[in-house]
This record gives C-alpha cells, sequence and structure tokens, in this order.
C-alpha cells in the first residue's frame, strides 16, 4: 500500500493549531474580555480625577505621573491578577463545553502544537489587553485636559516613554499567573476549580504583601513592580531601570509552569 | 489492488487502572470495506477506537493504519483518517461553516471544501447559523462533516446514527454506501444497532469483554447463522417425542411442553422426523426449518464464543 508518510512540519502544525485558535474566538467572553477589561480601571480613575482631581493633584503640578500611578494600582492589585485567571479558564473552557480534546488530539497535529498555539494566543490577549489599558489610560488623560483644563493634564506632554517601560515592566510581571493558571485550567478541564485556584492564590498574595519575601509569589508580582514607578524633580513620570526581582520571579514560574505543565499533561491527561 | 488491512492491531491490550479493558486484541479491517463494529455497551468499542487513533496510548500491542506503526507516525496517519467519536465536538457559539472552517484550518486544508462537505451532509441552509440552534441529527450530521472534511481513505465513525430520525438514519446509510462503493473508502463503524451494521457492513468484528469473539465476512457470519437452523417440531408432548426420535437424527431438547428442537441438518432429515413421529402415532401441528436472527447469533457469540 503506497502512502505518503511525510508529516507537515511542527511549524506549520503550530501555525494551522493558531488561525484555527483564534477563529474560536470569535464571539467569546475571552476575547471581549482582552478588549474591554482594560476599561474599568481607567473609566473608575477617570471619574475620580474628574470630580475630585483638585484635592488629589498637587496644584500647579505636572498631573500626568500621579494619574497614571493611582490608575495602575488600581488595575494591578486586583484586576489584573483576576483578569489573567478568568481570562486562562475561559480560553481553556472553549474546548472543555465542546468537548473537543478528543478531536484537536485526533487530527495531524502534535499535542505539543495544539497547547504552544494556545498559549499564544493567551499571550497575545494578555498584551492586548494590557495595550488596550495603557491606550485608553492616556486618552482619558487626554480627555481630562479637555474636561478640566484647570488639572493641566494639556500643559504637559503624554509620558508615552515611561508608560510603555511601564507596560513591558508589568506585562512580564503578569507571566507566572499566566502559567500556572494555563496548567490548572488544562490539568482540571472545567471553569471554576482553576478559577477558584487563581482567587485562592490572589488573596494569597494580598495577605502577604507585607511579607519580606513577596517577590517570589507569582500572585504578588503585578503588584510589586508598582514599586518601580516615581517621579522625578520636575514631576515627570519615571520608571526604574533594570527587571526586578518579582518580574525575574514571574519568569521562572512562568517556565516552570509550563514545562512541569507539559511533562504532567503529556503523561498522565488522556484525551477525553 | 491490496488486500493488507487499513487497520490492523496486534495483540492490543489496554487497562484503566487495574481494569483490563482490551486483551490482545488483533482487528484486521480490510481495504474498501464498511467494517461493523459490534459489541454490547462496556465491551471495549470506544476504548479501541480511542487506541486507533492515538487517543489513548496502549501499554501493549501495536496499531498499524494503512500499513504503518501509528505510533511512530502519527501525525502523517492522520491526515488520512477522519473521525466521529461519540458525540460531534462542536464550538456552539460558532455556526456549522465556522465549526468546520476551525478544522479546515487544522488541517490545512483547501479553501471552498468546507462549503462542499456542508452540500455534501445537507447543511448549506444552515451554515451561518449558530450549532447552538442546531438539534440532535443536525448535530450529528455537522460531525460527520467534519470527519468527512479531509476526503480521508479511513472513516472511523463511533455510533454515528446516534439522534438521527428514520429518514437521517437511511440518508446516513445511504451516504456510507456511496462512500464506499463510489469512491472506494474504508470505513470502520461502531454501533449497538444490529439490525443497522446488517443493513451496511460487508465485514463485521464482535467485540465482548475486551476480545474480539468474532471477525470476518457478513457472508462468513451468514453461514453461522445457517449453521446453527433449527427444525422446530410442535406437537402434544415434546418430551415423549424426544425419546421417540433416533440418535442419527441429531440431539432433540425440550424448548416447552409442546415444542421440540431438533439441529438441522438437511431436507432429508426433516422428512425422516415427520415419518418417525407419524408412525409412533405423534400429533404433528407444525414442521419448520428456523434460521437465528443476526441479533440471537449476536448474542450467541457474545455468550458462548471462545476468543479469536
Amino acid at each position: 500500500m503506497s502512502f505518503d508518510l511525510s508529516a507537515p512540519s511542527p511549524m506549520t502544525q503550530w501555525w494551522r493549531c493558531h488561525l484555527a485558535d483564534w477563529l474560536k474566538l470569535r464571539r467569546t467572553l475571552a476575547l471581549w474580555l482582552a478588549l474591554g477589561g482594560g476599561a474599568l480601571p481607567v473609566v473608575l480613575n477617570f471619574l475620580i480625577v474628574y470630580f475630585r482631581g483638585e484635592k488629589l493633584l498637587a496644584a500647579g503640578q505636572n498631573p500626568w505621573a500621579k494619574y497614571i500611578h493611582m490608575s495602575w494600582q488600581t488595575a494591578s492589585i486586583l484586576l489584573l491578577p483576576l483578569f489573567l485567571i478568568l481570562l486562562t479558564s475561559l480560553l481553556v473552557a472553549i474546548e472543555n463545553r465542546a468537548t473537543a480534546w478528543k478531536h484537536l488530539y485526533a487530527l495531524p497535529v502534535g499535542r505539543g502544537a495544539v497547547l504552544s498555539s494556545k498559549l499564544l494566543v493567551l499571550l497575545q490577549l494578555n498584551l492586548l489587553a494590557q495595550v488596550v489599558y495603557v491606550v485608553l489610560l492616556l486618552a482619558s488623560g487626554k480627555l481630562l485636559g479637555l474636561l478640566r483644563p484647570d488639572l493641566l493634564f494639556a500643559a504637559h506632554p503624554v509620558p508615552l516613554a515611561g508608560v510603555v517601560t511601564m507596560l513591558a515592566h508589568s506585562y512580564l510581571a503578569t507571566l507566572g499567573v499566566l502559567g500556572i493558571q494555563y496548567v490548572a485550567a488544562l490539568w482540571w478541564r472545567s471553569f471554576a476549580l482553576p478559577f477558584a485556584f487563581g482567587i485562592g492564590g490572589l488573596v494569597a498574595a494580598l495577605t502577604l504583601l507585607r511579607w519580606e519575601h513577596v517577590d517570589y509569589l507569582p500572585y504578588a508580582a503585578p503588584t510589586q513592580v508598582l514599586y518601580l514607578l516615581s517621579k522625578d524633580a520636575q514631576g515627570v513620570l519615571t520608571v526604574q531601570p533594570g527587571i526586578a526581582l518579582a518580574e525575574w520571579c514571574s519568569l521562572g514560574w512562568f517556565a516552570g509552569a509550563l514545562l512541569l505543565g507539559y511533562g504532567l499533561l503529556s503523561r498522565w491527561k488522556t484525551a477525553d | 489492488m491490496s488486500y493488507l488491512p487499513v487497520v490492523e492491531t496486534d495483540r492490543l491490550s489496554f487497562a484503566y487502572g487495574t481494569r483490563p479493558i482490551l486483551r490482545e486484541m488483533a482487528l484486521a479491517v480490510p481495504p474498501g470495506s464498511i467494517y461493523g463494529f459490534l459489541g454490547p455497551n462496556g465491551a471495549g468499542k470506544s476504548t479501541t477506537l480511542r487506541l486507533l487513533l492515538g487517543l489513548l496510548r496502549a501499554p501493549a500491542g501495536t496499531v498499524r493504519l494503512f500499513g504503518h506503526d501509528l505510533a511512530r507516525h502519527r501525525v502523517a496517519l492522520l491526515g488520512r483518517v477522519g473521525a466521529l467519536i461519540e458525540n460531534p465536538s462542536l464550538y456552539d457559539h460558532l455556526s456549522g461553516l465556522a465549526n468546520l472552517e476551525v478544522t479546515r484550518r487544522l488541517r490545512g486544508l483547501a479553501r471552498g471544501r468546507s462549503e462542499e462537505v456542508l452540500a455534501l451532509v445537507g447543511l448549506t441552509e444552515a451554515a451561518h447559523r449558530p450549532v447552538r440552534e442546531y438539534s440532535l441529527g443536525m448535530r450529528q450530521r455537522l460531525g460527520l462533516g467534519l470527519a468527512l472534511l479531509p476526503d480521508p481513505d479511513l472513516l472511523i465513525l463511533d455510533e454515528p446514527t446516534n439522534g438521527l430520525d428514520p429518514n437521517g438514519i437511511i440518508d446516513m446509510r445511504e451516504l456510507l454506501r456511496r462512500l464506499q462503493q463510489e469512491q472506494g473508502k474504508t470505513i470502520l463503524l461502531s454501533s449497538h444497532l444490529i439490525s443497522e451494521i446488517e443493513r451496511v457492513a460487508t465485514h463485521v468484528g464482535i467485540i465482548q469483554h475486551g476480545q474480539l469473539v468474532f471477525q470476518g465476512g457478513m457472508a462468513e457470519l451468514h453461514n453461522r447463522q445457517v449453521a446453527r437452523r433449527h427444525i422446530v417440531i410442535e406437537t402434544d408432548c415434546a418430551a415423549t417425542c424426544c425419546h421417540l426420535l433416533p440418535a442419527g437424527l441429531g440431539e432433540a431438547t425440550v424448548a416447552s411442553a409442546g415444542t421440540l428442537l431438533l439441529p438441522y441438518q438437511s431436507r432429508e432429515q426433516l422428512a425422516k422426523v415427520a415419518r418417525h413421529l407419524v408412525l409412533a402415532g405423534q400429533p404433528l401441528y407444525q414442521l419448520s426449518c428456523r434460521q437465528p436472527t443476526l441479533e440471537e447469533t449476536f448474542l450467541h457469540l457474545t455468550e458462548t464464543s471462545p476468543v479469536l
């Protein structure tokens, strides 16, 4: 029996998985969460500053650093980890609800391609959400410049370089949670269990925020990078150079969770 | 034409923990056949199909598809296989067309193939409706569409008529026949509906307690049915008649007070039975030859047959 035994390359398999994964995102809560999730902290801080700005911002000074810090704090401590926990659970739930694992694994693509493609989608959605957040944040500052000229938003330039640097730090700090939650969602194949696990991790991190070794906790990393934000003598937003310990730990958790997770999943998890 | 089996397992075994599911299974699905895979619930049909697709890893034995080891060439081999395992895996938030497009992209198939398959399974008009609005039958047809998408040489279908109404079942049967006869596809079809397998299959494998108890062509199975034909004698007292018949006519068994059964040998044997009983003064209300149904043969095989 003549038969062509050439399989598509791993890269081709991975790319096919990735195209399919993006198509599956249509009309899903995961996509809407990534696109709209960043609006909440921005809107909250916009309203606070619009109505009480004169009491919160130092009169006559550059307001951007304070405004960005306030908003980033709201986002990082609770909303960002919560977003990651929800996003990973929702993305994996797309396959769980469709009982699609058996279908996926019976197709001519490797398991590594299937799992790494989903990981990349998560990384992209995480980046998309954070970029949308930053754009909305800066746009809201510009809007405050129009609506409340007395707050001086329009009188000072947008601190784009600082915000982009902070975005990079924040992104690194979220990777640990993302990796752990992704493996948990794949392992449990349910929405509730990984979500509860993540909430447990988040509550533990918030409880231990004053602990001297808190930098090692992945769920606390988005909060820890807030310490990198400051302002110079002119009130211009600055971000400390270099990668913080919390970010290194986040990267370590990310790599560790994925390696351990892949080993466990490929050894023990069937495509039921 | 090659007669190398399209699907072949050798001493395939599997267990969930310490509970054995399959024991040294030797399945052989000939090319171009519709192979009906029959067995009672829990016999190991779905586990076998999962092993054939690489969804489960067998601790012992091998699976060969198209003559090649599945463990070594999984991705290449699965490119020529379409499968529907239990309930179709469908994304309810997507349309029927989008569901096919997901799998088309995963398989790297040409654009336009999804629309062709939708037409083949009769879902063109519902192409853009979300799958959550589909009936059970439509979902099953879309599941079959997913399996047919790569124009596979081998189709593995687990209970494909689940949820279909009688018309749907007839359509499915016709489609499978057409795929086999006109396109030479090999179809491995598991079902608990014996009548359905009887109508469509060219070959049959019967599994019981994780072991294959029969495997062969439908003709071979019919021969077994013929071999188990019985003479049914309706009389007043079956026990008396039983003693009156000479041993050379076969071993008679009393089925009920007035019914006697005798293994069928020939027309001449039938005539001799009639003569003996009439000469002995026994009333003879009915004398007939009865062939067991496929269901009875299936039950006989799953209850008594030694393992192949």
